[in-house]
């Protein structure tokens, strides 16, 4: 098992900084995420753990010891690429087999292993296939054979699910999930999906460019997003935003004046769709757009304030276009970010109009 | 109401559309077709009927005869001897130099930066790059055999020689070989370093966290990769060494005597230095029917179908 | 066989302490190993490239008394090997732009110095007197004394002009004729179509140095040999296959639709083919005509045998001839005719880079 720590790792691709300065523990046996949008640093990271790329400044330790010069052969790490890398000539078996080639163990317990790591995955009747007669699930999981069968300490997952179709995507999340609950090993995911880090990761890290936004469980994520990018980031639907001056008491946001509980300034407000309700009274728009989503309906509704999306359950709309609404919600489900800094203002409350 | 005006105005276009179909072909196959048709087809009908000749120096034909083929399998002595080092020269360049040699400049300048790679396959492209006089000539001049040599600048100190080396007498084969082999070196680095930049970046950090070193990298995920363009190189190059003669002819004219006079060149020596033709014709053959042969064989090469795509456009 | 239940029970998790130290230390020493080991490889390989040519300008810029000296050589190395190592070790050390460029400059400078002094002096002009003086070579034989053989030299501007005529008429018309024979055989639908298409491909493979002796004998009855058309002629047919060739794939990937709304809107087919296909296929008319002119500029076995009469000489027999008569006498002479050869090569080496590639695997498989 692995304790892996960045120390204020940097890497430099020539004049371009892709990571400043990063620092961050991951417990032995945790399952992380490394969330964030395209370019933000977070593959780069996971390949300086599994020693494809060498930090350019900073201190990666596993165990404690530094391991920035170590090469990935020597660090006993399994990754699964986005594009599962399978050794396009060899057979599933041999794909399996190759990391075992380099440890020295009489064939026979190696075939052992390789046939322990297929039942894993449940490959074991594609042993003789080569990756091109495969599937793209069985591709992946085939992928996650082989970075097992090594016993690695640190298990990488570059983006594994982003090829897969939707069906196979939320299977292979309860699998990998369970898999590395069952295996107990230190686990980093990759991902921009922010559905995949909260369902399958203990800790999230929000990372944008190259720096980390917030660290926490995908709770802490969602109830405290410490910043409005990660308000926006994480929850689908997506956020409401709306911005405003504050003033003492109450907050003008359009024509609408909001009941404001604390310090005055210019504030950015969010308001998720899942905690807006409709109400007899709070504020008042017009549904403009329906659009349902099985168990759910999201309705986009025109108010004074700009547009709100607000989520209901059931499947049925219980209003139609056009017709007014009144939008409530409880305070504390109200998120204040300070205009300039977009930094949560945790004690500060937005109430719904009265 | 379209049909009845329609008519005539389509039996004219058939008409003259026939017509534009023909001066059509004409006009743009006409003049491939003539050249390739005079400067392929009846030089080949031209050698069958000079090898039944007896075409020399004086260039007037008295009477026809199969004895420039009788001199062939029976007759000439030298001939032996041209066709075994015809073969140790092509293979051996090809094997050494062309495929090996090539691979080895592919896998050393791909694992380099692409500053430093990119500088020596350029480098290593100079010869192909160069007229073939002109390379010759540098090969003249390091070869010398007197101290003003490079080589022999190098080697006298090195070896302790008390004698400068003249590699044109003691050693010409290997020389061939060499002077040849730089150029086809070049072409195979070419060809592999392309197919090793083709290979996905991510299957070689696969093989690196599951735990191949250099050498594993290169036998499990390079050379597979590259089954198809050593195969290619090695069938394309054999043609090639085996009609071509062009840089021995210059560096050392075939000599001493006949030690380095490949098949090719034996045919042009007989046919323009000693004048005769007829002899020459009946040797050119067998190259001819070999090319011929080896240019068939190529087909397989080559992706047809793309080849023969269906226009979709019927009218001229 | 009984497969184990799970994959932890039939292994337990390995406790042995891993010394990273170790590791780290030891991938370090062995990458250092490895870098250095290829690129003493690769200097020593290349050497033996590197150094002739280096040679040859260093002569053709300093000879005097037409003897091939290295001693100019060995002391432009001297200055030139420190100063590419400098330039290397800057460019490895630099950790910004600024530095790089101040270092680099720095070396330049002093590199410049020491080649100034060093070489400076022993660097003239004077054996490029073949551009300026017609008959140089009794010129330079009464320099030296010595007499090898009489050949008539013509002007190099003479060769020069039939060089640029023979490669500049070969590449307009293997243009013309390979254009029009491939976008037919691309676009048109005919009977013998397949067959054609496939004689093609054996034409392109076949080696034509196979048919000099037959070709000769063709030219001598026709009456064209020792013509600079004769020659021309002949190359042009030579080159033809390769040239349909690529010009047909460059066709093949124009798409469809453009040259039916050009029918559509009016166009015959030739119409169609002058103004709408062939801006098309610009670059490969490009990627044609720089290769056809390299092999007519380089040319030497043709042009050896079909030509006879001085008048007639290429740039390539003029420097077969120049170093078979004057070898001997004045090294300097040879390397300023093969520098004033070789520059025009590598420059349309140089701007045919990109199409290198796509050329020799064309539409191979694979």
């Amino acid at each position: 098992m692995a304790k892996v720590e960045f120390r204020h790792v940097a890497k430099r691709f020539g004049d371009l900084e892709v990571i400043p300065d990063l620092s961050l523990t991951i417990e032995d046996g945790e399952f992380v995420a490394l969330l964030g949008p395209s370019g933000c640093g977070k593959s780069t990271s996971l390949f300086m753990l599994a020693g494809i790329y060498l930090p350019s400044g900073g201190e990666l330790l596993f165990d404690g010891s530094v391991v920035n010069e170590v090469e990935a052969k020597d660090r006993n790490v399994g990754i699964v690429f986005q594009s599962y890398a399978l050794y396009p000539h060899m057979t599933v078996r041999d794909n399996v087999l190759f990391p075992l080639r380099f440890k020295r163990m009489p064939r026979a317990e190696a075939l052992g292993r390789v046939i322990a790591a297929a039942n894993l995955v449940q490959v074991e009747e594609l042993l003789d296939r080569r990756p091109s007669e495969l599937s793209g699930g069985q591709q992946q999981r085939v992928a996650l054979a082989r970075a097992l069968v090594k016993e690695p300490q640190l298990l990488l997952l570059d983006e594994p699910l982003s090829n897969l179709d939707a069906t196979l995507r939320l299977i292979m999340r309860t699998e990998i999930k369970s898999l590395q609950k069952k295996l107990g090993v230190t686990t980093v995911l990759v991902t921009h999906d922010q559905i995949e880090a909260t369902t399958m990761a203990d800790r999230i890290i929000c990372m944008r460019a190259g720096r980390i936004e917030q660290i926490g469980t995908p709770d802490d994520l969602y109830r405290r997003p410490q910043s409005l990018f990660i308000a926006g980031f994480i929850g689908s639907p997506p956020i409401n935003v709306v911005s405003g001056d504050a003033r003492e008491g109450e907050v003008c946001i359009g024509s609408v004046a909001f009941p404001f509980a604390g310090a005055p300034g210019a504030v950015t407000i969010g308001l998720r769709p899942e905690h807006l309700r409709f109400t007899d009274s709070g504020l008042s728009g017009r549904i403009a757009q329906i659009e349902p989503m099985g168990r759910e309906i999201l309705y986009v509704v025109d108010t004074d304030a700009g547009y709100f999306r607000v989520l209901e359950h059931g499947s049925v709309a219980a209003h139609g276009v056009g017709e007014p609404v009144n939008i409530g919600f409880s305070p504390d489900d109200s998120l204040v970010f300070d205009a300039a800094s977009q930094r949560l203002l945790a004690a500060t409350r937005v109430g719904p109009p009265t | 109401m379209a049909a009845v005006t329609d008519l005539p105005v389509e039996r004219r276009d058939h008409a003259g559309s026939a017509a534009r179909r023909r001066t059509n072909f004409a006009l743009f196959l006409g003049p491939a077709i003539a050249l390739t048709f005079l400067f392929f087809v009846i030089p080949v009908l031209i050698d069958i009927a000079v090898s039944f000749s007896d075409l020399d120096r004086t260039l007037r034909i008295s009477k026809f005869t199969i004895e420039q083929y009788q001199k062939v399998f029976q007759g000439d002595r030298l001939l032996p001897q041209v066709v075994g080092l015809t073969f140790v020269y092509a293979f051996g360049t090809l094997a050494v130099f062309n495929v090996t040699f090539g691979l080895v400049l592919a896998l050393t300048t791909t694992s380099l930066d692409k500053i430093s790679g990119g500088f020596f396959r350029g480098v290593w492209l100079l010869p192909r790059m160069s007229p073939s006089v002109l390379y010759v000539l540098l090969w003249l001049w390091v070869i010398n055999p007197s101290d003003v040599g490079l080589l022999n600048q190098f080697l006298m100190p090195m070896f302790g020689l008390a004698t400068p080396l003249d590699l044109m007498t003691s050693a010409p084969v290997a020389l061939i070989i060499i002077a040849n082999g730089f150029i086809g070196a070049s072409l195979g680095m070419i060809i592999f370093a392309a197919a090793i930049r083709g290979i996905p970046e991510h299957l070689f950090y696969a093989a690196e966290v599951d735990g191949a070193g250099t050498l594993a990298k290169i036998r499990f995920i390079t050379l597979p990769a590259l089954r198809w363009p050593i195969s290619f190189v090695t069938i394309y190059q054999t043609l090639s060494l085996l009609v071509s003669f062009e840089y021995i002819l210059l560096l050392t004219k075939g000599g001493p005597f006949y030690d380095t006079t490949v098949y090719a060149l034996y045919v042009y020596r007989r046919a323009f230095t000693s004048g005769q033709y007829g002899y020459g014709a009946a040797l050119a053959l067998f190259l001819i029917v070999i090319g011929a042969a080896a240019a068939l064989l190529g087909w397989r090469f080559f992706d047809l179908q793309r080849l023969l795509q269906r226009p979709r456009i019927e009218v001229h | 066989m009984v497969a184990p239940v799970t994959f932890t029970e039939l292994h337990p998790r390995p406790a042995a302490p891993v010394d990273w130290g170790k590791l780290a230390a030891r991938a370090r020493s062995l990458r250092r190993a490895k870098a250095v080991v290829l690129y003493a490889f690769l200097i020593s390989v290349s050497l033996p490239i590197i150094l002739p040519y280096f040679w040859l300008v260093t002569i053709a810029l300093s000879a005097r008394t037409g003897v091939a000296d290295t001693v100019v050589l060995w002391r432009s190395m001297a200055v030139l090997a420190p100063a590419v190592i400098a330039f290397w070790l800057a460019a490895m050390l630099a950790r910004n732009r600024r530095q790089l460029w101040l270092g680099l400059t720095a070396i330049g400078v002093v590199a410049t110095a020491a080649f100034a002094w060093l070489v400076g002096p022993d660097l003239h002009l004077r054996n490029f007197i073949f551009l300026v003086e017609p008959d140089f070579a009794s010129v330079v034989r009464s320099r030296v004394g010595a007499v090898h053989g009489a050949v008539q030299f013509p002007s190099v501007w003479r060769a020069f002009g039939n060089s640029l005529l023979i490669a500049g008429s070969q590449t307009a018309i293997v243009l013309t004729v390979a254009s029009l024979a491939a976008y037919y055989l691309s676009r048109f639908q005919f009977p013998a179509r397949a067959a054609m298409l496939r004689s093609l491909l054996v034409l392109h493979a076949f080696p034509v140095l196979t048919l000099i002796v037959p070709m000769f004998l063709m030219l001598y009855w026709i009456g064209l040999l020792d013509t600079l058309s004769g020659v021309i002629l002949v190359l042009v047919a030579f080159e033809l296959p390769f040239a349909i060739f690529i010009m047909k794939g460059f066709f093949d990937a124009v798409p469809w639709d453009i040259e039916m709304s050009a029918l559509t809107d009016g166009a015959s087919r030739r119409q169609a083919f002058l103004r709408v296909v062939l801006p098309q296929v610009r670059n490969g008319l490009l990627a044609v005509a720089v290769f056809t002119f390299i092999r007519g500029w380089e040319e030497y076995i043709f042009v050896f045998t079909f030509l006879i009469r001085n008048t007639n000489w290429t740039m390539s027999l003029y420097m077969y001839y120049v170093r078979d008569d004057v070898m001997g006498v004045d090294y300097g002479v040879v390397s300023a005719v093969g520098v004033f050869y070789l520059v025009p090569s590598l420059i349309l080496y140089l701007a045919a880079q990109r199409y290198l590639m796509q050329m020799s695997i064309g539409g191979v498989k694979g």
